[in-house]
């Protein structure tokens, strides 16, 4: 510091010994202080620039009036404080609020018995968390129409959701339901909203968990086992009547075929004995006599050499025990 | 001298400072002021921006949002005497600033007032309801809707005047039934499961019967039809046979006769026969009576 000093005082000496410039303090000073203020001025106006990034929305207010709803993402300027003022939001950024529940359960899977149970149209009692996401989409509204817009959103959803539950019976809700409640809570809700005029954009309502409750739930899930039971044993009798139409079918076919073969054995036979029967009969119209004699006597001797043979007398008495003794002792096939 | 000029400039702007402060003041599009005069309201400002007021008047802010109140879940009887809760919430606002704070004060208080206004008007509507119109399964009956405009009108018709509230909705956030009443339901609840467990799997034993019943008539169908026709074939086949036999015997019947005998003494006599030959037979006649008998 003290080095300093001296030179400053013979900076200032230099300055006042200068012929250019006319020796006038008191207007310089004033020059001075003008320059100061200036600056201060033009700092003051400068401050009202602003930038609005790329995922916000703006609204400018002058004196607590809007004057601008939606300021776009870029650089702007508003007039600075205190007259104007600049709040930015996140447009874009989706919220997330839980119904029936704390953000934190759908990962840690817990549940709150009271806060998420619901009365169905058939007075069942079941536990629904739903996930609710949206965005801003209109920032004036967001910011100037309600205390806490998420609140409102919550409310919202949560009586529209009560109202579909209200008139389905447990087993829609559990099964098929659950889109159509969706799709029908999101646009109920969208509307109940824009009535509040709340600047809000609903983007999903997304029932979570439906579950029944536990003191009940062995026997929901006893419901879908039988379910489950009742399509087992369709199927098993699915699969019996395909294993059991084939094969009858195959038996048919067979049936078929062996009386087709039947039958054409049938025919070659008889065509085969009646051409047999025609040559020989041809032969026998020749020689009548002769050939019927061989035949008889060729017949003879296949026929009698196997049996047993008793000869009798013209008059000759036959004791007929002979037969009877015959039978029970040697006689017997060879 | 010069000082005291610059002294008395720079109180003058001091107090025209104060008074620019205690003239003008901005109102947020949030916010209603009510201009009082010492003490006593005179006027309400509901245009945002900046606005002037006397400066020996005072400025009370109220925020003109809408807020959301939740009043706790409260039991109520239905036409039908059966008990069910419903928990509610309400969007309100403030609408007349000189009546609410004149009559009500906070938002607190505004709360309260509002939890006995609607109770007291929706004890009254659900009594000429049944529990049908707020549920059940018949979606025509379940009509909330109406009740709750209903609702809404009257309490914020009521509000309004009284209180300087605007009641925007009110709306049946959830149902509930009696804590008392929840195990008898979950006993309902599980019987009604057993019921219907107990159906599905009668109507799969139902489905499965029918399923093989099916088969098996289409397998005795299957079967009898080829069986028809089989045995038509074989007839055919018979027949066929039997024809040709007949045309090929029809020529020489005497023949046929002689040979078909034959034949037949082949397959009677077997190793059981015991022939009594008489010798004077035919065959015999030879053997016993010499090569003369054969004319």
């Amino acid at each position: 510091m003290s080095s300093t000093l001296p030179r400053l005082d013979t900076l200032r000496i230099i300055r006042k010994s200068e012929p250019s410039e006319p020796a006038m303090p008191a207007d310089s000073r004033w020059n001075g202080r003008r320059r100061f203020a200036l600056a201060l001025a033009l700092l003051w106006i400068l401050s009202g620039v602003y930038i609005v990034l790329p995922d916000q929305q703006a609204v400018e207010t002058i004196f607590g009036k809007v004057v601008a709803p939606r300021v776009l993402p870029g650089l702007h300027f508003a007039l600075p404080w205190p007259i104007a003022s600049v709040t930015r939001i996140k447009v874009r950024q989706m919220q997330r609020i839980v119904i029936g529940g704390s953000p934190a359960d759908s990962i840690t899977g817990r549940s709150q018995p009271l806060a998420s149970q619901f009365l169905t149209g058939d007075q069942n009692l079941i536990h629904v968390r739903a996930v609710v996401q949206f965005s801003v989409s209109s920032p004036v509204d967001y910011l100037y129409r309600s205390q806490d817009p998420a609140q409102l959103v919550g409310a919202a959803v949560e009586a529209e959701i009560t109202r579909r539950m209200a008139h389905r019976p447990v087993d829609a809700i559990l099964t098929t339901e659950k889109t159509a409640i969706q799709n029908e809570t999101l646009a109920a809700a969208q509307r109940t909203l824009d009535v509040y005029g709340a600047g809000i954009a609903l983007s999903t309502v997304n029932l979570e968990s439906i579950a029944a409750p536990a003191e009940a739930a062995e026997a929901f899930r006893d419901v879908a086992s039988a379910r489950a039971d009742s399509a087992r044993i369709a199927n098993e009798a699915e699969g019996y009547a395909n294993d059991l139409l084939p094969k009858a079918r195959g038996q048919a076919r067979q049936l078929l075929e062996e009386a087709a073969a039947y039958r054409e054995t049938k025919t070659n036979e008889a065509r085969g004995d009646a051409a047999r029967f025609e040559q020989v009969a041809a032969e026998y119209a020749r020689a009548s006599q002769v050939t019927a004699r061989r035949l008889y006597l060729e017949t003879m001797e296949q026929v009698l050499p196997r049996i047993r043979k008793l000869i009798v007398d013209q008059n000759g008495n036959l004791d007929l025990t002979i037969i009877r003794k015959g039978d029970s002792t040697g006689l017997k096939p060879q | 001298m010069e000082h005291r000029r610059r002294y008395i400039a720079g109180a003058g702007i001091a107090v025209l400072a104060c008074l620019i402060g205690l003239t003008f003041f901005p109102v947020r599009e949030t916010e209603f002021v009510l201009v009082t005069e010492f003490g006593r309201p005179v006027r309400t400002v509901t245009s945002a921006g900046l606005n002037a007021k006397w400066p020996y008047q005072s400025t009370l802010y109220f925020d003109r949002r809408l807020r959301v109140y939740n009043p706790r879940p409260s039991e109520f009887l239905t036409r039908d005497k059966k008990n069910v809760v419903i928990e509610n919430y309400v969007v309100w606002k403030i609408a007349n600033p000189d009546r609410f704070v004149q009559r009500v004060g906070d938002p607190t208080a505004a709360e309260m007032r509002l939890h006995d206004i609607i109770w007291s008007s929706l004890s009254a509507a659900l009594g000429t309801h049944d529990l049908d119109s707020l549920v059940g399964t018949d979606a025509a009956k379940v009509e909330t809707g109406g009740l709750l405009d209903q609702l809404t009108e009257s309490t914020d018709r009521s509000a309004i005047e009284q209180y300087g509230i605007a009641v925007v909705d009110v709306r049946i956030k959830r149902l509930n039934l009696p804590e008392q009443n929840k195990q008898s339901v979950y006993a309902r609840m599980r019987a009604e499961r057993e019921r219907i467990a107990r159906q599905y799997r009668a109507e799969g034993e139902e489905q499965a019967l029918s399923i093989r019943a099916d088969a098996d008539r289409q397998k005795e169908e299957i079967l009898s039809a080829a069986y028809k026709e089989a045995e038509t074939i074989k007839g055919r086949g018979d027949a066929d046979s039997t024809r040709i036999y007949g045309q090929a015997y029809s020529k020489n019947p005497g023949f046929y006769k002689l040979l078909r005998t034959l034949e037949s003494y082949k397959k009677i006599l077997d190793d059981k026969t015991t022939a009594i030959i008489n010798s004077d037979s035919e065959l015999l006649k030879v053997l016993t009576r010499g090569e003369g008998a054969i004319k």
